[in-house]
């Protein structure tokens, strides 16, 4: 259950096109929250609740030296996202590999 | 038995509240303000964009969380966690932590806000305070247009309830 908890969490932080960006560099490096801001038109408070669901979804962490709070993405979370793709991915190929199987069989009995 | 008013201290000069009379029982108004569906038609000013999506767990510790569209489409997030749910007669979340009490990182303007409603009559009285760390923060919500988008929410808020009775 904490798994599908997490899962949520982390699909819902993924679900928006501006907290998409904002992992999208973060994946280049470290960064402040001005400079993550910079190219969005949004004002600070609004896209501060944006940091917030990405911290919430353990997407990213941050740290505050002095005034500054840096941001960093937190690569162990996406492993959520990763493996329900996989766990998917595996249940299709396994369908497709009985399709295949019935397929063949098909073809011996029609010989 | 506390009082609401042993448990908080209104201060003039750091919070701000808001009240209604909706002619309509406190049970219609907690679901109007509580359930995902009634949100969406009065939390935000219709001119100004809509709600996209609302998750309310009505007890400590659970989530509040409500998105906001704005015009061109851009989605804004309220997130933050529920301290108090008293079905009918108050509702008391924060910004400043995260669901599950998890201390919340931010560097935002947080509130705690306080709803209550109080039957009067046929109708309610309706409460909305919210409470701030300093005057600078009430005045950056001022400005920012926070409390005039609260005042129209509220006048949708007491016409939609109307239609839910």
């Amino acid at each position: 259950m904490i798994q599908a908890a997490a899962a949520d969490d982390v699909f819902h932080a993924l679900s928006n096109p501006t907290r998409r960006r904002v992992l999208e560099r973060l994946s280049v490096g470290p960064a402040t929250v001005s400079e993550l801001a910079e190219p969005f038109d949004m004002q600070l408070p609004s896209f501060v609740q944006h940091l917030s669901v990405l911290e919430e979804s353990r997407l990213v962490k941050s740290r505050k030296h002095g005034r500054v709070r840096t941001y960093e993405i937190a690569p162990e979370r996406f492993k959520v996202v990763e493996d329900w793709l996989a766990a998917r991915r595996r249940l299709w190929e396994a369908r497709l590999d009985r399709f295949d199987q019935y397929v063949k069989q098909l073809k011996e009995e029609g010989k | 038995m506390k009082t609401l008013s042993q448990q908080f201290t209104f201060d003039p000069k750091l919070d701000i509240a808001f009240e209604r009379f909706v002619d309509a029982p406190p049970r219609l108004v907690w679901e109007a303000l509580t359930k995902p569906e009634h949100l969406k038609e009065w939390y935000m000013p219709k001119a100004w964009g809509r709600v996209a999506r609302a998750e309310m767990d009505l007890r400590p510790g659970g989530i509040f969380s409500i998105d906001i569209a704005v015009g061109d489409g851009r989605e804004v997030p309220n997130l933050g966690c529920v301290l108090e749910a008293i079905p009918m007669k108050r509702l008391v979340w924060t910004s400043m932590l995260f669901p599950g009490y998890r201390p919340a990182v931010f560097d935002d303007i947080p509130i705690t806000a306080i709803m209550t409603m109080e039957a009067e009559g046929s109708g309610t009285r309706y409460v909305f305070t919210a409470l701030h760390r300093d005057e600078s923060d009430l005045e950056k919500n001022t400005a920012s247009g926070w409390r005039e988008g609260t005042e129209i929410a509220l006048d949708q808020l007491v016409a939609h309830v109307m239609t839910m009775k």
